[in-house]
């Protein structure tokens, strides 16, 4: 005979309400524990207790090593838009407006958004899975230990060094996508050079090119912040480590879309 | 007294993992603490060290720095040994300035030596063996001269020659420092060789007392059970 409390208990209901409340608690903290290693790391970069050392290899790591595939994936992104709209918008008449439309398109969104994607790939992943293997061989314990502070030593270089190098990775990655546009419409329709490269200077404004950057900046902050964050909670064994990566990645990508949703409405509504 | 540990309770999802213990450890005596595997031994150390928040109870310890060396030695895989060993001395912020880098070079050295493995500064630790390894964790843990060292399960994964290397250091670092020390450990080679006296965990409860030839001796059901490496007696593992 099962009391009524028990009942419940048992009931797919009340499980799946467990497993929603669980979630949601996992939500909560995660968010939690950013907000907080945010601040921290903010703390000590105002103090100036930055390891120049450390934060130039970390620069190197983020920008050298990420650069390959972030031209990439912006590059074939203005390829495969350009090839579609160019040839079509030539035809009905509106030639002139393909290179403003990559441009902004590229300078906007593509440039910004598809170098998060290819930076939380690369780097934050990696950053993760460096922290949480540090954290499951007691290597941030060891830290703890000798009175060294985990968040001088492992997040101060690594966010800023994507705040340092994140807009240089986009400017380089939405230059050569405005590139790779004008030499896809060059190759799919009659359009030359000049005439691209006429309508695109058109498109571009400085507000545009301003709220790139500041969204570069926060995309490479939040982007190395979460990495650290989430490796650096991370618990367990090799599981743990797996898991910490996934995590970090899939707040990666939401916050970055969440961002640009923020940048967007604030400033082109 | 060196470390000084009274009425210590923690809990772990509402389990009790260490009930009320309390002991001392005297400037240049070795602890040992044994027990099961899950007995609580480890949470002891990192309660000392303050890895852990203790839930009741008191940890005194004198003042000075506190050192620990880990289980799989916990040593920096990105960075060489000299910049293991002096890695406090560079990052810590009432250190960092203090030492010019030839200091820092002459200390390192000077550690290396004291571990018996000079010349391989600029090694990595993927490089090294797994003795080797700890043995450089001895000389990063000892560089601030620290006045408490904790071992975990230092001889935890080596070959019997290396765990005897390993307890000969142990001893030694306990000269050259007269620091007070708490090794956690199963093994009985290295409690009989290093500690002068042990405490035996059980159930988060200690359940003996005493010396390392007191265990041997001992009518103790538990320390029995210990020392005979028996399935039957009040220690039950979970299985």
């Amino acid at each position: 005979m099962i009391t009524f409390r028990q009942y419940i208990r048992q009931s797919t209901t009340c499980k799946i309400f467990n497993a929603f409340y669980k979630q949601f608690v996992d939500f909560v903290a995660t968010l939690g524990t950013i907000v907080y290693n945010g601040f921290a790391t903010l703390k000590y970069i105002c103090l100036g207790q930055i390891n120049l050392k450390e934060l130039m290899d970390q620069c190197v790591r983020f920008g050298i090593s990420s650069l390959p595939i972030t031209l990439s994936i912006v590059g074939m992104t203005s390829i495969i838009v350009t090839s579609q709209v160019a040839a079509e918008m030539v035809k009905q008449g509106g030639g002139h407006f393909v290179g403003l439309l990559v441009s902004i398109l590229i300078v906007r969104e593509v440039g910004a958004v598809m170098s998060g994607f290819a930076i939380i790939s690369m780097i934050g992943s990696s950053l993760a899975s460096e922290l949480a293997t540090m954290r499951v061989t007691e290597q941030i314990d060891a830290i703890t230990v000798l009175k060294v502070s985990p968040i001088r030593y492992l997040f101060v270089p690594r966010v800023l060094s994507g705040i340092i190098m994140m807009p240089i990775l986009v400017v380089i990655a939405s230059a050569f996508g405005v590139l790779t546009g004008a030499l896809t419409t060059a190759m799919t329709t009659e359009l030359s050079f000049k005439a691209y490269f006429d309508s695109a200077w058109l498109g571009i404004y400085m507000k545009d090119l301003s709220v790139c950057l500041l969204k570069s900046v926060v995309f490479g902050g939040t982007i190395a912040l979460i990495s650290c964050s989430c490796g650096y909670e991370a618990s367990g064994g090799a599981k743990g480590v797996g898991l910490a990566t996934n995590k970090a990645v899939v707040w990666s990508l939401v916050a970055i879309v969440i961002w640009d949703l923020i940048f967007s409405i604030t400033f082109f509504f | 007294m060196s470390i000084k540990v009274k009425n210590l309770t923690k809990i772990f999802d509402e389990k009790k993992v260490l009930d009320d213990i309390s002991f001392e450890v005297a400037d240049g005596e070795t602890l040992a603490v044994v027990g099961f595997s899950g007995s609580g031994k480890s949470t002891v150390l990192k309660l000392i060290c303050g890895l852990l928040e203790k839930d009741e109870g008191e940890i005194i310890t004198s003042e000075g720095d506190i050192a620990m060396v880990f289980q799989y030695s916990a040593l920096f895989d990105s960075l060489d040994v000299a910049d293991n060993i002096s890695f406090a001395l560079r990052e810590r912020r009432d250190l960092r300035n203090k030492y010019t880098e030839q200091e820092l070079k002459e200390i390192v050295t000077q550690k290396l030596g004291l571990v018996g493995l000079s010349g391989i500064e600029r090694k990595f630790p993927s490089e090294l063996s797994g003795g080797m390894q700890k043995r450089v964790s001895f000389a990063r843990a000892i560089v601030t001269e620290p006045k408490t060292i904790l071992y975990d399960e230092p001889t935890a994964g080596l070959d019997p020659i290396s765990s005897t290397l390993i307890e000969d250091y142990i001893v030694r670092l306990q000269q050259e420092t007269n620091a007070a020390s708490i090794v956690v450990t199963h093994q009985m080679s290295t409690i009989t060789r290093t500690a002068n006296k042990l405490i035996m965990l059980y159930n988060g409860k200690i359940v003996f007392e005493g010396t390392p030839e007191e265990l041997l001796r001992a009518e103790n059901p538990y320390t029995k059970q210990f020392v005979t490496a028996s399935l039957e007696g009040p220690m039950q593992m979970i299985s």
